[in-house]
C-alpha cells in the first residue's frame, strides 16, 4: 500500500528544522566548531611535519652524520671535520659541505624560545637562503635569526642577545625559515664549534651528488666507503624527523580530536533528539495518515545529515579562515588546511549523524501513532 | 511549601538532560585533558633533576634547562666547583639527545655520561652500567624489548642493557645512563662536561651554595634544583601557551554552543509551563531565576562529570600508553571552572531573552 504522504514532495525535515531558527544555528554553530577543532589539530599536526623538515629540504640531497644517525633533529652528530675531503673522495661526490647543528634555547624578553641553531661555513653550502634583511654571517659571534622570532621579540640587524655566555649580534634576517617548534638561526660553524667546546668538529656534511649520481645509490656508496658514518637521503632524514616530531603529539592530538567528533555526535543527537520528542504529536500524526516507519527514520535522519553537512561546510569555512588568520597574525605556526583534508571529516560527520540519530530512531518506533488523538 | 520547579523541568526530560550534560562535560574536558597533558608533560620533563640528588645544577652561562638545550664546561670546573667551601659533592655529566636503537625500534632519549651510572636514580632490574652497558628508563626498554642482559645501538655502537631504571619517560623522549667516559669518546669531547651535579654538605642551604659557586667559579650559571625544575617546566608553559589558549577558546565556544542549545531548546519545550506560572503570579525576575538555575545545574553537572573523567583518564591511561602522563592541578581546575562558569552565563543569554518577554495572557489562547 502506497503511504498517503509523499515525504518526497513536501519538505517535512526541512520544514522542521527551520521552523525553530535560533536553534538550528546553534546546532550548526556547536557541529562547525568540533569540525573546526578537528580542521585545526589535524592541521596543525600536518603543519609541524612541513615545518621539522624546513632546513633539511632546502639542502643537499645526501646527509653524512656519525654512525647510527638517523635523525637531524633531537640527535647528537659528532664527526671530525677532517672527514670532508674523505667523503668529497668518493665517486660521484660533487661536494661535501660541512655544518654543525643544535637546539638553542634562546631567552628572550624572559620567556624561552627554541630555534634550531646551524652554524655553517661563509661561502659554503647550508646557510639561509632567503635573507630579508642585513647579510649573511661572515664572522665569529655574528648571527642571522628568523625574521618571524626576531619581530616578535623586537630583535632587528644591530640587536645582540647573549646564548650560553656569549653575545651574539644579529647581522641579518632571513624569511622563510619560521616554525613553530623550530625558527632557524645562522651562524658560522667555528661560533658553534666555540660554544659546544669542539673545535674543528662537524655534526653533518651535506652531500651533493654529481650530475647523474642518483641520491640513494651515493648514499649507500658513501656508507660503505667511509667508516663511523651513517649517509642517508634528505627524504629519509626529513620522514623520520617528521615521525619523531608528529609521532610524539600524535596520541594526545588524535585523543582531542576523539573529543571533538564526541561533542559533534552529542550536539547532532541532541538537537534532533530533542526536536523529535518535542514534536511526538505531529510525528503520531504522521504515522497515523500511513506514513511508514522507514519514511519517519529516513525524515528523521534526513534532518542529522543536514545538520552535519551544514555543520561540516560551515566549519570547513572557518577552519580555512582561521588557518589564514593565524598565517597571517601568528606565522609561526603553520596550519595545513586543504579539500583533501576536509573529505575524511566530512564523512566522519556523516556517519556521526547517523549514529547520532539512532536515538531519535527507536523513540519513533515506539512512538503510538494513536497518541496524536488523545489530546 | 515550596515546588523545585527547575529541578522537576530538567528531569521531565531526562534523556536531553543527559546529552546536554555529556555535551557540556565533553567541552570542559577539552580543556581539561590538554591542560593535565601539558602538565604530565612538566612533571616528567624534571623527573631526572627530580631524582638526582643535586642540590645545586651547574650549567654553562646562561644556561638553566636541560631539555632542548646544550651546556658544555670545561671538566676541570668539576674540581673547582668540588673545592669550594659547603659542597659535599660535585659530579660531572655529559647530556645529549640521541637514539637508542634495537633492530626496527628505536626510541628518542637523554642519554646521560654519568661515572656513577645514575646514582641515585631507583633501579628496577639490573644494575648500574658498567664500560660498554647502558641502563635503560623502563618504559623505553618495554618499547625496545631491550630486557637485561640483551643489546642496543647508541650513536653506532653496540651496548649491553646492564638494568632497568624506573619510569621516567615523557611523550617526547626518555632517559638512559652510561659511563661517562664511554659518552664523552662516542662524542669526541674528551675534557669537556654538559653539568655538573652538585650536593651540599648537611646545613648548608642550596640557594646560598648557587651563589658561592657563581661568584667563585667564571662562565656558569649555578641554579638550585628546585629553581631548574621550575625552568625546565616553564619551557614547556612557554612553547604551548598560544596552543592551550586557542584550546580553551574552543572549549569554551562548544561549551556555549552545547549548553546553550540544551537550556534553549529545554526552555522553548516549557514556554507553556512558564506562561503557566507567570498567570499564576511568578514574577518574571523568579522566572529568569529559573532558567539560570537549570543553566547552571547542568553546568555544574557537567563541569563534575569532566572531572570525574579526567580523574578517569589519568588512572587509566598510564596503563595504556606509560609515556602519556595526565596530572590535574588545582590551578586548571579553577581555570576550567571559570570558563564552565562563562559558559553558563553566555549560554543561559537566549533562553532568558525568551522567558522575559513571554505574555502570561499567551496561556488561556489555546
Amino acid at each position: 500500500m502506497s503511504s498517503t504522504i509523499r515525504p518526497d514532495r513536501v519538505p517535512v525535515a526541512w520544514r522542521q528544522l527551520a521552523a525553530e531558527p535560533a536553534k538550528l544555528c546553534v546546532s550548526i554553530a556547536a557541529v562547525a566548531a568540533a569540525v573546526t577543532l578537528v580542521l585545526l589539530l589535524s592541521g596543525l599536526r600536518r603543519g609541524m611535519g612541513e615545518q621539522v623538515t624546513l632546513y633539511v629540504d632546502h639542502q643537499a640531497p645526501v646527509l653524512v652524520g656519525q654512525s647510527g644517525s638517523r635523525n637531524f633533529l633531537s640527535q647528537v652528530s659528532v664527526l671530525p671535520e677532517e672527514l670532508g675531503s674523505r667523503i668529497e673522495r668518493v665517486p660521484g661526490v660533487a661536494w661535501a659541505a660541512p655544518i654543525g647543528q643544535q637546539y638553542a634555547m634562546l631567552r628572550l624578553h624572559g620567556r624561552r624560545a627554541l630555534a634550531l641553531l646551524v652554524g655553517y661555513d661563509p661561502g659554503k653550502p647550508g646557510g639561509p637562503w632567503r635573507i630579508a634583511s642585513g647579510r649573511a654571517p661572515r664572522f665569529d659571534g655574528e648571527l642571522v635569526l628568523d625574521r618571524v622570532l626576531a619581530s616578535e621579540h623586537g630583535l632587528g640587524v644591530g640587536s645582540t642577545l647573549e646564548y650560553r655566555g656569549a653575545r651574539l649580534r644579529i647581522v641579518g634576517l632571513s624569511s622563510g625559515t619560521s616554525a613553530f617548534m623550530t625558527p632557524l638561526a645562522f651562524a658560522t660553524r667555528s661560533t658553534v664549534n666555540a660554544l659546544n667546546r669542539q673545535p674543528r668538529t662537524a655534526g653533518f656534511f651535506l652531500v651533493r651528488p654529481a650530475p647523474g649520481v642518483a641520491p640513494e645509490t651515493l648514499a649507500r656508496r658513501i656508507d660503505r666507503a667511509v667508516p663511523g658514518v651513517s649517509a642517508l637521503t634528505k627524504e629519509e632524514v626529513a620522514a623520520n624527523d617528521r615521525r619523531l616530531f608528529v609521532g610524539a603529539f600524535s596520541g594526545p592530538l588524535r585523543a582531542m580530536v576523539a573529543i571533538a567528533f564526541a561533542v559533534a555526535i552529542l550536539v547532532i543527537g541532541l538537537t534532533i533528539y530533542s526536536s523529535t520528542s518535542e514534536r511526538s504529536r505531529e510525528y503520531a500524526t504522521l504515522k497515523a495518515v500511513g506514513l511508514p516507519r522507514s519514511a519517519l527514520f529516513r525524515l528523521v535522519a534526513a534532518q542529522a545529515i543536514a545538520l552535519a553537512l551544514g555543520g561540516t561546510a560551515l566549519g570547513a569555512l572557518l577552519g580555512l579562515g582561521a588557518a589564514r588568520a593565524v598565517s597571517a597574525l601568528a606565522p609561526k605556526y603553520l596550519i595545513v588546511v586543504t579539500p583533501g583534508t576536509v573529505g575524511p571529516i566530512a564523512a566522519g560527520a556523516l556517519a556521526t549523524a547517523l549514529a547520532a540519530a539512532l536515538l531519535p530512531a527507536r523513540y519513533l518506533a515506539r512512538l503510538d501513532p494513536a497518541s496524536a488523538f488523545r489530546r | 511549601m515550596s515546588v523545585p520547579v527547575a529541578r522537576r523541568q530538567l528531569l521531565a526530560r531526562p534523556g536531553r538532560t543527559l546529552a546536554g550534560l555529556a555535551g557540556i562535560a565533553t567541552a570542559l574536558l577539552l580543556v581539561l585533558v590538554l591542560k593535565a597533558i601539558f602538565a604530565g608533560m612538566e612533571e616528567r620533563l624534571t623527573a631526572y633533576i627530580d631524582g638526582s640528588g643535586a642540590d645545586v645544577i651547574v650549567a654553562q652561562s646562561g644556561v638553566d634547562t636541560m631539555h632542548m638545550t646544550q651546556s658544555a664546561l670545561p671538566e676541570k670546573i668539576a674540581g673547582a666547583i668540588a673545592a669550594l667551601p659547603g659542597v659535599e659533592e660535585a659530579k660531572p655529566i655529559l647530556s645529549v639527545p640521541t637514539l637508542v636503537e634495537r633492530g626496527d625500534r628505536r626510541g628518542i632519549v637523554y642519554l646521560i655520561g654519568d661515572d656513577s651510572g645514575g646514582e641515585p636514580l631507583p633501579l628496577v632490574a639490573g644494575r648500574r652500567p658498567g664500560a660498554g652497558e647502558v641502563l635503560l628508563e623502563r618504559t623505553l626498554a618495554g618499547t625496545l624489548g631491550a630486557r637485561v642482559g640483551s643489546t642496543v645501538r647508541v650513536l653506532g655502537r653496540s651496548l649491553r642493557v646492564s638494568g632497568e631504571l624506573g619510569s621516567m619517560a615523557s611523550i617526547t623522549n626518555s632517559l638512559a645512563v652510561v659511563r661517562r667516559e664511554d659518552l664523552s669518546r662516542l662524542l669526541r669531547s674528551s675534557g669537556v662536561v654538559s653539568y655538573v651535579l652538585v650536593r651540599a654538605r648537611p646545613g648548608v642551604p642550596a640557594e646560598g651554595l648557587a651563589v658561592r659557586i657563581e661568584r667563585a667559579v667564571p662562565g656558569v650559571t649555578a641554579s638550585t634544583r628546585a629553581a631548574f625544575a621550575r625552568s625546565e617546566r616553564r619551557v614547556v608553559g612557554d612553547m604551548s601557551t598560544d596552543i592551550v589558549r586557542a584550546m580553551i577558546f574552543v572549549g569554551f565556544v562548544i561549551g556555549v554552543a552545547v549548553a546553550g542549545l540544551v537550556a534553549y531548546s529545554s526552555t522553548l519545550s516549557q514556554l507553556r509551563d512558564y506562561a503557566v506560572l507567570r498567570a499564576l503570579g511568578l514574577r518574571a525576575k523568579s522566572a529568569l531565576g529559573l532558567v539560570l538555575a537549570q543553566v547552571g545545574a547542568t553546568v555544574a553537572a557537567g563541569f563534575a562529570l569532566a572531572l570525574a573523567l579526567v580523574w578517569l583518564l589519568g588512572l587509566l591511561l598510564p596503563r595504556l600508553a606509560p609515556a602519556l602522563v595526565l596530572v590535574v592541578r588545582p590551578a586548571d581546575v579553577v581555570q576550567a571552572l571559570a570558563v564552565a562558569g562563562a559558559v553558563a552565563l553566555a549560554a543561559a543569554a537566549l533562553p532568558v531573552l525568551h522567558v522575559a518577554r513571554v505574555d502570561p495572557a499567551s496561556v488561556f489562547r489555546r
